[in-house]
């Protein structure tokens, strides 16, 4: 049996764990892997500015070194910003893998060019900032989004409702803007898939899912990120991290 | 969720003997596949002889676009197409509703996934041009750090067999040269015929080796577990589709072949 750690981006209690843990339901996966959800200790209470993302980068990286220390066969992080996964990767030989640079990866084995649907306006500069960063933005339709403000405990929820028809009708607007695959901008997002699959005419990658089977591909082929890509650091200093995360993890008033 | 079992038709481009097919088919084994996925091995009625120029490329699509156009109808859930070229599979996926996977396209795109720059470690200079046609097609140029070649004149038939002790030093002193030279931080085999050295480079390489036959097949697996599939918008179909035709046109082609006998 194989373990793989998912981290959860945000210091979730139990309940609000298993709608994250939902999305293992939704794909067909190995009988041989299992999948354990690990929340990082403490992180943003937003995701909208590089406060936000340099603090989730540290407490992924700190939760993704906890996992790696316990044995972990592959680390996921389950969240589409692909927070920590590079500095992860510099520090575990085991495949580390973010759904969102993959998501856009895969799209383009179906599609010749990917939009983009993120939750609301603040969330742009986010996914305006990863385009750039994994040099995707040639092969990027559009980005659109729904404007309703995320709820990283509760997910969509019962507010499905209303709030499909919003997300709806900005994929809609994607493929008017000339995307072929839609990649949904957030692992949160995993709730509202099968409808926009039933409602929408091009195929929807559902980040979180996919993460989950590259990672079995990954584990298969024996094959890891490249270390020429990702040098390991001089000094690695993991119990620094630690010190840092178990220093505000959450409970602690901050 | 249970797992269905998925019966992938694994298209090969040339037409061969048995032996020759399961030296194709030993491909089956390098991947640790999940047992829910099953493959056939059907070649092409006909085919160029080599792929180096533009007549063959087009040669290669109509044989492998013919041996794929029933496979929905036949049953299968998805197509694999035995060729980095990706011959065939965009005029594939134009009429098939299943998963046509195209292992060029998805190895350069997965060393995407794991790296920053890949290199491609071909045997023959001749075969350049089927990488650079992916590569402009995808918009990936930059990230491709180099193409080498060990500039030996490959047997599409009867792969490495018998020549491995030349050639596997050769290409791996190559697969070296992208890695120092270019600046290759993955390494991406140029043909599904190169399979028989992967295990050999990846035990020698300090980086991940990509095998496109084995990788197309966990791809498939992994589209359909996904419920995916091409994007029509992507692939829109033809107005009028010329099945009959095709057909017709592959079997005078194979015909035409057996009378000149220059398979």
């Amino acid at each position: 049996m194989k373990r793989v750690a998912v981290i959860v981006p945000f210091a979730l209690g139990e309940a609000d764990l298993a709608r994250r843990r939902a999305q293992t339901g939704e794909v067909s996966l190995s009988a041989d892997i299992e999948y354990d959800f690990v929340p990082v200790k403490a992180g943003p209470s937003s995701f909208q500015s590089h406060h936000d993302w340099l603090l989730l980068d540290v407490a992924v990286l700190e939760a993704g070194i906890r996992a790696g220390e316990s044995g972990v066969d592959a680390v996921v992080v389950d969240t589409a910003s692909d927070s920590g996964v590079e500095a992860l990767r510099s520090v575990l030989d085991v495949p580390v893998v973010g759904p969102g640079r993959a998501s856009m990866l895969f799209a383009l084995t179906l599609g010749k060019r990917f939009g983009v649907l993120a939750q609301w306006e603040p969330a742009l500069a986010r996914v305006d900032k990863s385009l750039t960063e994994w040099g995707l933005r040639g092969h990027c339709a559009g980005v659109e989004h729904f404007d309703t403000e995320p709820d990283f405990e509760k997910l969509i929820g019962d507010k499905g409702g209303e709030v499909i028809p919003k997300m709806e009708a900005a994929c809609r607007r994607l493929i008017k803007s000339g995307a072929d695959v839609i990649c949904l901008g957030s692992t949160t997002m995993h709730e509202a898939h099968g409808v926009l699959v039933e409602r929408l005419p091009v195929p929807i990658v559902n980040p979180g899912p996919l993460s989950y089977k590259l990672v079995e591909l990954f584990l298969a082929m024996g094959i890891s990120q490249s270390r020429r890509a990702y040098p390991e650091p001089l000094v690695p200093k993991p119990e620094m991290i630690h010190a840092m995360l178990e220093s505000v993890a959450e409970g602690d008033s901050h | 969720m249970s797992s269905d079992v998925f019966n992938v038709l694994v298209l090969v481009p040339f037409p061969m003997s048995a032996d020759q097919l399961a030296k194709r088919e030993e491909q089956r084994d390098e991947a640790n596949l999940p047992k829910n996925i099953q493959l056939h091995y059907q070649t092409t009625k006909a085919a160029p002889s080599n792929y180096v120029s533009a007549m063959d490329y087009v040669i290669a699509d109509i044989g492998l676009l013919e041996a794929g156009l029933d496979a929905e109808e036949d049953g299968f859930d998805a197509v694999c197409i035995d060729t980095v070229s990706d011959s065939g599979a965009a005029a594939l996926r134009s009429i098939l509703d299943i998963p046509v996977i195209a292992p060029g396209r998805t190895m350069f795109l997965t060393a995407m996934m794991l790296g920053q720059r890949f290199g491609v470690l071909s045997m023959w200079e001749r075969w350049f041009g089927l990488y650079e046609r992916t590569l402009r097609e995808l918009g990936i140029e930059d990230r491709c750090a180099g193409i080498r070649s060990i500039d030996t004149q490959p047997d599409s038939r009867n792969l490495f067999t018998g020549k491995e002790e030349e050639v596997m030093p050769r290409l791996h002193e190559t697969a070296v040269r992208l890695i120092e030279d270019d600046g290759a931080d993955v390494i991406c085999l140029g043909s599904t015929t190169m399979h028989q050295a992967h295990e050999y480079l990846q035990e020698r390489l300090p980086v991940p080796v990509l095998n496109p036959g084995p990788l197309s097949y966990l791809t498939a697996e992994t589209t359909l577990a996904l419920g995916l599939t091409q994007s029509r918008k992507a692939y829109p179909r033809p107005l009028v589709s010329k099945t009959k035709m095709i057909s017709e046109m592959l079997a005078a082609a194979a015909i035409s072949e057996q009378t000149e006998d220059r398979s």
